[in-house]
């Protein structure tokens, strides 16, 4: 047994599968004793903010600032003016202003900036531009305006009669420790309920590991009794066996999982409910091969000499059989386990999984994403990470199954 | 910063196209200095754009003939003329393709092979031309009148003008005398009563709705239709319905519907099913193209809307067509590379299509909500389940649910706040908000997700977890319902999902539940479920009285298939007794004080409760094509109906090609 961990080990590949599904196992474990936080909260009030570090604007402004002579690498109406804006202005005084070419200068941008003040009424409604453009060139023009204002912004509060009283001037040199005031860091920005991805993909990870594990180990049980019952006692019972598994493979499991979801109804479908469920629709493959390595097995030598010795059939197919097929049923359990994952994410997707403000899987987080059609905002945080994880988990499971494969298989074996 | 790189990128690659292309020529070096070339080659890539149209159709005309790419195209411009290219091969491969410059493209009203064009017919998925609810689709079948949900007011279109006799029991209403119908016949007030006449005769839903408040719809002369009101003491039962029929029923010619009638031996169910593919109607546009991939309608160049007493001239479009799109997030991909003008669906953070992706995109408005907002989707409790019979069980719900996080996450911000516009039975327009005083009502709104406020409320009602298990019961049993809307509505959908977050903090199990469309209905019209999520009806003459009947009515309670209103079954007879009254008051203090008691039972009692405000109809354009569609600073009172409904098909007359 020592020895065959050992030799496991030494396999490459297993050990590479090992090491990323630990990895992944370990942050599932250690990352919610860090940030305690209920992983289905909605903090942002709006669809996916975007990941970074978000500071809390009134502090900035009240929190004590320092003073900062950085030189300007640019100066802040440069910034504005981009290469497309100022064709876009360009555009603009040649053709609705009537300012003849020769005397824009668009390498100038003061110069832009003073015809651009000149000729533009946010009020004139100018012909031959659509609204989208004109209410383009309304930004444009705030945007100008903010530019090439002063430094210094006031901060006013109101007093008891309503009226404004200057507190503070801001200016733009001033600048605030981050360490001073509140930030909130969403590393992988929020979802379309303001929740924070990362919290709730960790938590997500964990329940769709825990229905995987279920559901692997629900199907290899299965699969594993039907199969050594089948293949060794032969027969009556293995026709009638062989017979239901094969109208199970005949059905897609898929379309029975469906179905069953749907009748379990939306109250019973938690995390436990759905792993049984996945795990009660795909057992027959393994009963299928569990069944025709047994049947190669019962004829060997030393079963028979546990036959002739008067041994009980369970004797016989537990001490006998299974070592010889253990290993195999170990692969088959991972890749049951990562199919189990993968079909949890699939009923997710079609609102079939567990409820939403109740457990956090991989597959309800697709399934939001894809209605609030993250895909199509580049929301990426959204559902790239989550993708990367089921990839990863079924990946790094996959990976251990070829290494045991090559350790156990002689065929295989270097 | 994003914008700038890939702005440098597809610089980058213009000038490694052009210098490969000049080193393929051999000599011939005028490369200039890339700091010089800039703009230029900005302003060409923008023509390149405009010129698109123009490319297409000669394209169509060539039928399918390969496009010159041009160096200066960015790849994602090619992409985007690839699709296109690709789309117009299909199209022309059908023999159905209709030019782009003259073609309006619509999204997100019609999601099927139109069944058919009857505008009596209970289950047509006609969403292209039928939609006869108060803001009627006019493009095929027109109504008397046109409503404009911008100023409440009725436009002239068949009909040109209507009064009451004083003692509101007869409408009389002129119509225009140069209507005409498609086959070129009059339109004449004898069409006016058979329509009528048929509708109450084949018991169709408009037909059976009318005939409880009209009593006859009579034609004295040619241009001449008289309506009479079914009267109970002396006083018509209900004027403001009466009214209604002006702007919701489409107009039939008497001749057809007789056909129609012969041919299916006047069986109701069969007229009712009849296809009606053979339609005479009085609209500027007629079916052209249907199938499963696309609905077009063409323009009828003798429409009589061109007489000087309607609109003067054609519509603009020659064609509307209308890609079946497989579901929203195609249709959005579509408008976003201006496949489709106008698009009647929900976007996510739509303001990202102009601010950050830089496409010819805009909405109503240039600023959150976006749209104009006039339906107020909202739950309703079904007051027959045991704990949803207690108005503490329902207001702790109410108070509970975390309004601005739908908003803003569910809504992606597109409805204004209940801060801004407080819960009443009105919806957010001043011409409704003026029937309610909102001072009067103030101590009966409730904070923003006040959940400590609902769970010191159902305490005091004894309403407490006495097992332990972290649900309340009442009367011993764990207070646990299903929230439902239908499958694939997403803001729906999310906001259902806010409100079972809700229930969760305050110890009531509200799970969501969200059934294919038809189930729900069938749930929701027969009061078969625990909460569900309905709008209450948009602008419309009736306002704000049918949005009291929405949440009220005793008598769409007693419906066997209610679609109206009031699904949870709630009765409150000081309610029935205000709405029994309303219709008939005309003055304007009364009205304030009976709109106000609604509101004061709405919020106390909690039958149904509002979640958001959102528009009838979402509506987002591109102008790549087209442009001068309407925008709220416009001036124009054109409504953002898509340029389809009510008095917003106005908006087809002033469309112009993008220069």
């Amino acid at each position: 047994m020592k020895n065959t961990i050992k030799q496991i080990f030494h396999s490459g590949k297993f050990l590479f599968g090992f090491v990323i599904f630990m990895f992944i196992l370990l942050t599932v474990l250690i990352y919610p004793i860090f940030v305690t936080a209920d992983p289905l909260q909605m903090i942002g009030q709006g669809n996916f903010f975007k990941p970074g570090t978000y500071v809390s604007v009134e502090e900035s402004a009240l929190e004590k600032s320092y003073n900062l002579q950085i030189p300007k690498q640019f100066s802040k109406l440069e910034m504005v003016l981009d290469i497309d804006t100022r064709a876009n202005i360009q555009n603009f005084l040649i053709k609705q202003a009537g300012v003849a070419e020769s005397e824009i200068d668009v390498t100038d941008a003061e110069g832009l900036v003073a015809l651009w003040k000149a000729n533009y009424d946010p009020n004139t409604k100018y012909k031959g531009l659509t609204t989208a453009k004109r209410k383009a060139l309304k930004r444009l023009d705030n945007q100008i305006t903010a530019a090439m204002k002063d430094s210094g912004v006031i901060v006013a509060e109101k007093d008891e009669e309503g009226n404004l009283k200057q507190s503070k001037i801001i200016k733009d040199t001033d600048y605030v420790n981050i360490k001073d005031v509140t930030t909130k860091t969403f590393i992988l920005g929020t979802d379309n309920f303001g929740r924070d991805v990362l919290t709730e993909l960790v938590a997500a990870t964990k329940s769709s590991l825990k229905i995987g594990l279920l559901a692997g180990l629900i199907a290899t049980a299965i699969g594993l009794l039907l199969g050594l019952l089948a293949g060794y006692m032969g027969g009556l019972a293995d026709n009638i066996i062989i017979f239901i598994t094969n109208l199970f493979t005949v059905i897609p499991s898929f379309v029975i999982l469906i179905l069953i979801s749907y009748s379990v109804g939306d109250k019973a479908r938690g995390i436990v409910m759905v792993g049984v469920i996945i795990g009660l629709t795909s057992w027959p493959w393994t009963t299928r091969s569990v069944r025709s390595q047994v049947i190669s097995l019962r004829n060997r030598d030393h079963v028979n000499l546990s036959k002739l010795s008067g041994h009980s059939m369970f004797r016989i197919i537990f001490t006998d059989i299974l070592p010889y097929i253990a290993s195999y049923v170990v692969m088959a359990m991972i890749l049951q386990i990562s199919s189990g994952i993968l079909a949890e994410a699939q009923l997710s997707m079609i609102g079939l999984g567990p409820a939403t403000t109740k457990t956090a899987t991989l597959g309800l987080m697709m399934q939001w994403a894809m209605q609030y059609s993250a895909h199509l905002n580049g929301s990426w945080w959204a559902y790239f990470p989550v993708v990367i994880l089921i990839a990863l988990i079924s990946f790094s499971l996959n990976l251990m199954n070829t290494g045991m494969d090559q350790v156990f298989n002689p065929q295989l074996r270097d | 910063m994003k914008k700038n790189l890939q702005k440098v990128m597809s610089l980058l690659c213009v000038s490694a196209l052009s210098l490969s292309m000049l080193a393929g020529c051999g000599g011939g070096s005028n490369s200039g200095t890339t700091t010089t070339e800039t703009p230029a080659a900005t302003e060409e890539t923008s023509t390149a754009t405009e010129e698109a149209p123009a490319a297409e159709e000669t394209t169509e005309e060539a039928a399918a003939e390969e496009e010159e790419t041009t160096e200066e195209a960015t790849e994602e411009e090619a992409a985007e003329e690839e699709t296109e290219e690709a789309a117009d091969d299909t199209a022309a491969a059908d023999g159905e393709s209709t030019p782009r410059n003259e073609t309006l493209y619509e999204a997100g009203q019609q999601w099927g092979t139109i069944n058919d064009w009857n505008p009596m017919s209970a289950n047509s998925n006609n969403g292209l031309a039928l939609s006869a609810n108060d803001v009627a689709r006019e493009l095929v079948y027109e109504t008397l009148f046109m409503f404009n949900p911008l100023d409440g007011k009725l436009y002239p279109l068949l009909g040109s003008e209507y009064s009451w006799n004083d003692d509101q029991t007869e409408l009389t209403i002129k119509l225009n005398p140069d209507a005409k119908w498609s086959d070129g016949s009059a339109f004449t007030a004898e069409d006016v009563a058979y329509t009528y006449a048929t509708h109450v005769k084949y018991q169709s839903s408009q037909g059976s709705d009318f005939s409880t408040y009209i009593d006859s719809v009579e034609a004295t002369d040619d241009t001449t239709v008289v309506v009479k009101a079914k009267v109970a003491d002396g006083k018509a039962v209900n004027p403001l319905k009466v009214t209604s029929i002006l702007n919701t029923m489409y107009m039939l010619q008497k001749a057809y519907l007789q056909t129609v009638e012969e041919r299916n031996g006047e069986d109701a169910d069969k007229v009712k099913q009849d296809t009606m593919e053979d339609l005479v109607h009085t609209g500027p546009y007629a079916p052209y193209i249907s199938n499963d991939q696309k609905a077009v309608l063409q323009r009828d160049d003798n429409y009589w809307g061109q007489a000087a007493s309607m609109w003067g001239k054609l519509p603009v479009p020659k064609y509307i067509a209308h890609t079946i799109y497989k579901d929203n997030a195609a249709g959005q991909v579509a408008l976003s590379q201006g496949e489709v003008d106008v698009c009647q669906q929900f976007i996510t953070d739509v303001q990202n299509m102009w601010l950050e992706d830089d496409l010819p995109i805009s909405t109503w408005l240039d600023e959150a909500p976006y749209g104009q907002c006039e339906a107020i989707p909202s739950m309703f409790f079904n007051v027959e389940r045991p704990g949803l019979d207690q108005k503490e069980v329902r207001r702790a719900i109410a108070m509970a649910v975390d309004y601005e996080q739908i908003i803003a996450s569910a809504m992606s911000g597109q409805s204004p706040t209940f801060d801004e516009y407080p819960r009443s039975v009105v919806g957010p327009t001043d011409g409704e908000r003026k029937y309610v005083d909102f001072d009067a009502i103030a101590d009966l709104q409730w904070k923003n997700a006040d959940v400590d406020g609902a769970n010191a409320l159902l305490d005091e009602a004894g309403i407490k977890d006495t097992d332990g298990d972290g649900i309340r019961e009442y009367n011993g049993e764990n207070l646990s319902f299903k929230a439902e809307c239908p499958t694939g509505w997403s803001d729906w959908n999310a906001s259902m999902e806010i409100v079972a977050a809700a229930g969760e903090k305050i110890g009531i199990d509200i799970q969501t539940y969200f059934p294919e469309a038809s189930s729900f209905y069938d749930d929701m019209t027969t009061c078969n479920f625990d909460i569900c999520m309905w709008s209450a009806p948009g602008a419309g003459v009736m306002n704000p009285y049918s949005k009291g009947m929405f949440y009220f009515s005793e008598e769409y309670a007693k419906l066997a298939s209610n679609w109206s209103g009031n699904f949870g079954h709630y009765m409150n007879d000081d309610a029935e007794k205000i709405l029994e009254a309303i219709p008939t008051e005309t003055d304007e203090a009364k009205l304030k004080e009976y709109y106000t008691e609604l509101s004061r039972i709405l919020l106390d009692e909690c039958p149904a409760v509002a979640l958001m405000y959102r528009p009838q109809l979402f509506y987002a354009v591109n102008e790549s094509v087209w442009t001068n569609f309407p925008a709220a600073d416009d001036g124009r009172n054109i409504p953002p109906t898509d340029c389809t409904d009510g008095y917003g098909i106005a908006a087809l007359y002033d469309l112009e090609l993008v220069e």
